[in-house]
Parts: structure tokens; sequence; C-alpha cells
């Protein structure tokens, strides 16, 4: 801490022992900043938005969810969806709509390291509330959670690291364009595409082969719901799909019988049902989802690696904030 | 890496045996491009005969060198996307689709993805074919030809360029006419102080579309502590590119001391000596006043102060610049003249010794705006020294010592049209108050008299005996 004890005496001091704010002073000056904005500006609204997401999204695919095969990918889907618009909107036009006021403190001595590391540490708290209001919404409204736990020993934390990193990923890669672009529009011009190229290449719904499979990796929302899917147990999870086209079929005759009718209530009157979905599951598991430990913390790490790309690529793009044009 | 030789050879090889005829259309067209390129008189003509690049050469002849090199990234975009589909082997699969006459229920993955290749390659293809036009468009006005052109050149370019090359009846008008190396230079020094800021630019260039752009030019003046000085010009005079050399922000080929220090050796602890005032109030809006003003005090104000000292001195300077009621109150629900008047506290509360404000009365009515300029007077009776861009000067030319006008010469390069006292500037000028000198300056297309270059020359002649310069200074 300084030992002058008033402005006037600065004078008195030789320039070249006259010390200034280095990074992490800076970050906590940036820190409370942005805090502050939490109360005086909008930013608090993402958290009741989130809830409402969560709360449609439940309403709609939380009856199957972790329940049998189709609603698990159906429901981690959207999990994801959930996740990544929830980390889209929170920093898509933080660093872009204040540009000007950046260059002038830049200009001041900011150093844009300490600003975007202020950034990950804020968004990283946004994140972790959204991620808490999410798992509470699903919680509330009956979602059945896995109750294995696959790394951590907790079942319920092992989901909420999950959702937390997949939102934080999508949030670092919205920051990342907002440092990009240069104004609000182009933020929200570029964040459509984003989004469409996250959920189409997630691998899971949308099933693709060959070298489109290989862009998936590419994609945060692929390590989530990869993520989502082998802490649910997809691979041990029962598939309805069969069932559920024969009780469609059932009336179906056959030189004056129904055999579909028939083979149904014969299984349903041995008792044989749920092992028929159970068999039709294991005929339809997907190595992708297996459930284990490597392959959650696989996912998690991915989910890492980029958020640190997403982040040292903003650190590149606002380096170079200077040669900003009027 | 072999993976990349492989599709590179791959497609060399499908290039020559297969594309005969696109073997020979860029033959023609690189032939096209280099017989205009010397009609043209273009510098590097032999970029006519490499690919890509040879957009850069279209876009210098049409003066349209950016469109030129945005076209050879999408040309690059156009060919690598060729590459990759040429890579995923679809050709089996298309043929028994060719072949096929019933509906095609399935289509492999690989195939899916070759047509969204050619989806994303038809879009880079659109954004070509603007660009193409556009330079064609450049073409014609440069060779003074009917716009129609660019519908032929579309299809029959390389003909289209050897016409225009060969044919006697199609001149090339250069973009601009050539013209002297300006008005002429001084070739004076500022003298340097002891106590105060000295400025010798010889010039200031930047490159714009791979051309070499001159800013500013020949500036060398000394402003001693305690001035307060006007800084006038045009627009696109290059105010704010002076600005940004003095204070270091983008250096140019420049000396500028200040108190007798480099500022470009010294910038990274000399910089907070010099404070920056931008036209628009950049600040958050939903913060506090004290906060942004505190904020701004953490990053300016050295470290060696204990926190007391800073909360006080951010109090002090609340209460001088009229905020100290206003702490707590968003800067968004602040007045134009109280924000203008934060913004100038933020840079303030460092006591720079150098402080320049860029527009700082643009939105204050008269009287708001004479406060101001009061302020400012007496931020410079301290013994600072005050450089202040306004377009409305005359209101407030009686606070002011000197005056800096600077105006474009027939280069357009901001060039010193005078440096002194008030009084003398209205008797270098012939003319009666400060905007009738910038009507003066001013381009006949701006709505002004256009004789700029004539009062660079005078002033140039006026110090060019002089090895030293401080003329304002010595008042």
């Amino acid at each position: 801490m300084g030992n002058l004890k008033s402005f006037e005496d600065i004078r008195n001091v030789p320039k070249e022992e006259l010390r200034y704010k280095g990074r992490l002073p800076q970050l906590g000056i940036y820190l409370g900043k942005m805090f502050r904005m939490f109360v005086f500006q909008s930013d608090w609204k993402v958290l009741p938005m989130a809830a409402v997401i969560a709360g449609l999204v439940c309403y709609v695919v939380g009856d199957n969810l972790f329940r049998n095969m189709e609603g698990t990918l159906l429901g981690t889907f959207a999990l994801s969806c959930i996740c990544i618009w929830n980390g889209f909107f929170n920093s898509i036009q933080v660093i872009c709509r204040e540009r000007p006021i950046i260059k002038r403190e830049h200009r001041s001595g900011l150093h844009i390291s300490s600003y975007i590391a202020a950034h990950m540490i804020y968004q990283a708290v946004l994140c972790l509330g959204q991620t808490i209001i999410t798992i509470v919404v699903c919680v509330g409204m009956h979602v059945a959670f896995p109750k294995v736990s696959l790394v951590t020993g907790n079942a319920m934390l092992d989901m909420v690291i999950t959702v937390f990193l997949t939102t934080y990923a999508a949030d670092m890669m919205s920051l990342m364009a907002s440092a990009f672009v240069r104004s609000t529009t182009m933020a929200m011009t570029v964040m459509p595409f984003l989004m469409i190229f996250q959920l189409v290449f997630s691998g899971g719904f949308f099933q693709l082969q060959g070298n489109a499979e290989k862009l998936t990796n590419l994609t945060v929302a692929k390590w989530g719901l990869t993520a989502f899917c082998a802490q649910g147990m997809y691979n041990d999870l029962p598939m309805v799909s069969l069932w559920k086209t024969m009780d469609k079929m059932k009336e179906v005759e056959v030189e004056g019988q129904q055999p579909i009718k028939m083979a149904m209530e014969l299984i349903e009157a041995q008792g044989g049902k749920d092992e028929l979905l159970l068999r039709c599951g294991q005929y339809n598991q997907n190595p992708k989802y297996e459930s284990s430990a490597e392959n959650v913390e696989v996912c998690w790490m991915r989910l890492i690696f980029y958020i640190l790309l997403y982040a040292f690529l903003a650190l590149g793009a606002l380096e170079y904030i200077d040669r900003d044009k009027r | 890496m072999d993976l990349l030789i492989n599709m590179a050879t791959t497609s060399i090889q499908t290039e020559v045996t297969q594309n005969w005829s696109k073997i020979f259309f860029f033959v023609l067209e690189c032939v096209g491009i280099y017989f205009l390129s010397r009609k043209a008189e273009a510098k590097k003509k032999w970029m006519a005969f490499v690919p890509f690049i040879r957009y850069v050469l279209v876009g210098r002849i049409a003066d349209r060198e950016k469109e030129g090199r945005v076209l050879i990234g999408l040309r690059v975009l156009d060919w690598s996307m060729s590459l990759a589909m040429d890579f995923i082997d679809v050709a089996d699969e298309v043929n028994s689709i060719l072949e096929t006459t019933g509906p095609v229920t399935v289509i492999s993955s690989d195939l899916k993805l070759v047509f969204l290749l050619a989806a994303m390659d038809l879009a880079v293809w659109i954004a070509i074919i603007v660009y193409w036009i556009r330079l064609y468009l450049g073409i014609c006005k440069r060779f003074k030809a009917r716009n129609l052109w660019v519908v032929v050149m579309i299809f029959l370019e390389p003909l289209v360029f050897l016409l225009f090359a060969l044919h006697k009846r199609y001149v090339y008008y250069p973009a601009e006419e050539k013209v002297a190396d300006g008005a002429r230079v001084s070739g004076a020094r500022a003298k340097v102080l002891a106590e105060g800021l000295t400025v010798d630019i010889t010039d200031r260039t930047v490159k714009d579309s791979g051309k070499e752009k001159r800013l500013l030019k020949d500036i060398h003046l000394s402003i001693p502590r305690g001035h307060m000085v006007l800084l006038l010009g045009g627009s696109g005079a290059g105010k704010t590119t002076f600005l940004n050399a003095v204070t270091g922000y983008e250096p140019a080929n420049a000396q500028v001391l200040l108190d007798g220090k480099d500022i470009y050796k010294e910038y990274e602890k000399m910089k907070f000596d010099v404070g920056f005032v931008p036209q628009q109030d950049l600040m958050r809006g939903n913060d506090t006043v004290y906060r942004t003003l505190s904020d701004a005090g953490a990053l300016r104000l050295p470290d060696n102060m204990n926190g007391l000292a800073r909360k006080k001195r951010v109090r002090d300077v609340l209460e001088s610049f009229g905020l100290a009621m206003l702490g707590d109150t968003l800067v968004d629900k602040l007045s134009g003249g109280q924000r203008k008047r934060l913004s100038i506290a933020m840079e303030f509360i460092s006591d720079p010794g150098l402080f320049i404000l860029d527009e700082p009365d643009s939105g204050l009515d008269g009287v708001v705006a004479r406060g101001l300029f009061e302020k400012l007077r007496s931020i410079a009776d301290e013994g600072r020294i005050v450089i202040v861009i306004t377009h409305t000067p005359d209101r407030v030319i009686d606070l002011f010592d000197d005056v800096i006008v600077l105006a474009k010469d027939v280069d357009r390069t901001g060039r010193l049209a005078y440096y002194g006292p008030i009084r003398e500037a209205e008797e270098f000028f012939e003319k009666d108050g400060m905007e009738q000198i910038l009507l003066a300056i001013n381009q006949k297309e701006e709505g002004g008299e256009g004789r700029a270059n004539e009062f660079v020359a005078k002033y140039a002649q006026l110090i060019s005996g002089e090895t030293t310069m401080g003329k304002a200074g010595e008042n």
C-alpha cells in the first residue's frame, strides 16, 4: 500500500518511483464495476430468465428425461440448448457495447488481460447462479435426475458441474464473439449462426456420420450432451419406440387375427414388457454415451479447453482495440 | 501435412489434365490484366501472372485495391472449399444417383457434407460476384467507359481487358492527378522548452490498403506551461491524428517532449501525465458518479498514495468540478454539462501536465460551454498546458492564449498553417475571428475559400528562416 498521505506529495516523488496498479489490482476494480453493473444494469435479469427457460423445457420434455432412451436424448439435447442459450445471452453484448470505453481506459493504463479475467470471473458467477436455478427448477418439476455418481461421488454435483461447464463454455464463446465484433448489431447478427452451428452439430439429436461427424467435436453442445447422456446412464435405459409403434399397429389384422395385439398381451401377461424395452435399449446403445467416469471427465476437459481457448482468443482480439477507428 | 500435399497434388493433377480450357482462360486473363496494367502504368505488373494476387493489381488499376484484396480472400476460400469437395470421394454415389430413375431416398453423410460445402461455396460466390462488379465498375470509371461493360466483363473479362488495353479509343484516367510535393516545407525546428510541450513532427504516415498515406507533415511548435491553446482545423485536417501523435498514443515520425522528457521514449511512465478527454462521453451510464471517478483514479493515480489520500483526491476533484452533490447519482441521470464535467474530471484526477480535450463543448449551450471553458482556463492558470478542439471558438476566444491552425494542403496532408497568439493569427489570415479563419482554409467543396495551401506556404515561409521557433511561448 502507498505511503503518500496526500495527492500533493506526488509532485515531490520522481516519476520513476511512481507505481501504478498492476493486473491483479485492476482485476479487482473491474470485478467491482461488473457486480455494480449487475445491480444497476439489467444483468440480473438473466437469472430469472434461466428459471423461466428451464421451467418451459422441463414442462415439455421433463417427463421422460433420464427415464428412457428417447426421452433422455431429447431431454439432454434440450438441457444443452438451455445451457447454450443462457451462456450466449449472458455475454454476447458485454464487450462490444462498451468498446469505445475500453479503448479510452486502455489509453489510461487498463490491462486487457485484467479486463478479460474480470469478465471470466463475473460470468462464471452468473453461470453458476443460472446452473443452480436450472437444477432447482428441474428438481422442482420432478425431473428424474440420475442417482449414481460417476465422478465426484455425488450425482447431483456431477450434474451441476456439467450444466455449469456447458453454460460457461457457451458464455465464453459469445464473449469471444463480443470481443471480435465492433457493434451490438453485428453481435446479434453473428449469434444465431453460432447457435445454429452448436445445435445442428451437437451430434446427438441430429445424427451425422463421416466427415460431418468430425465437425461435432468443435461444438460445446456435443460435449455437454455426451456428458449428460453418460451421467444419465443412457445405454442402460429402456427404449420405448418399438413398444409405442407396436401399440399404434395393434389393430392390424393378418388372416383375421391381430398378431401384434396378441403378442403385446402375451408379453404383458408374462411380465416381460420391461425386459423387452431394456433389450430394445441394449440393441441401440451408443458407445459415445458410455456411462463411465473417464467419458464424463473427457467431456469436462474438452469444455474446460474450449473455455480457455475462447477466453484467450477474446484477449487476443481486444489487444488490438487501439486500432479501432473513430 | 501429407494429407494437404495429397489434396494439393490431386487438385493440380485434376486442373492440369482435365481443365485445359480453364488454363487457356487463365493465361488469357493474365495477359489481359498485364496489358491493362501497362496502359495504367501500374507498378508490379508481374502480379498479373500470379494466381489470386493479380486481383490486387486489378484493384489498383480500378483504384479499388481494398476490393481486390477482399477478392483474394474470397477466391482462396472458394478454392479451399472446392479442394475439400474434390477430396471427399462421392463420385460413385453421384453416378449411381444420376443413373437411378426413381426417387433417391437416402444419401450418404459425405455427400451431405459436399452439399453443405457447395451451399457455403455458393454464398462465397455471391460475394465474389459483388466484388467483381465493384472492380469492373472501377475499371469502367477509370476508362470512362459505360457501366454496361460490366455485364460483358462478367462473361468475357479477358477479352474486354485486352480491348481496353490495346484499343486507342480507351484511355486510362488515373484516380488522382499527380501533384507537386504539397506546399513548401519550413525546415524549422521547435524550440525545446524546459517547462512546456515541444512538438517536432516530420510526418505521420499510415498504410491504407497497402498504400502509404501521409496524414501529417512538418509541424513544429512549442507550448509553454500555463497556456491554453485552441486547435483549429477543418474536417479531415488531421486534428485528432495530431493529438494522438502528441500524446504518444499513435506515434509519428517525430520528437515530442514534455518538460524536456521524450513522451515516445518514456510513454509507459508519461502517459499518466497526459490527459485526453474524447469527444464522446465514454463512461458507463449505469455506474454512479463517485464510483466512475474513483475507478478512473484507481487506474490513473499512482499506487504510492494511500487509501485516504486517494479518497480525498476523488472528493476534491468532485468538489472542484461541481459534482460533489451528485456522487450517488447514476451517470445516465446527469445532464449534458454535468456528464462532460465528469468526463473531464476522469482525466483531471491524475493532475496531468498536458491536458487535451476534443470538442468538450459539443452538445452544450452557450452558457454551460462558457462555464466549462472558464474551468479549463483556471486549469491552465495552475501551470498546465491545455489544448482544446472546438468548432465554435469565437464565443470563448478571449480565454485562449494561442491557436494552432491545421489545414489540408494540395496533397490532402495535414499541415501547420499557423501557430501563435490569437490576435496575430487574425492579422496573419487577415480575418476577423477564428470561424472566419476556418472558412478561409476550408476546401471549396466544403463551402470554404480553399486557401489552405496559400497559408501553409506563407507560414512555412515565415518560419523557414528560424532554426528554432516558439513564437507563442515568447509572449
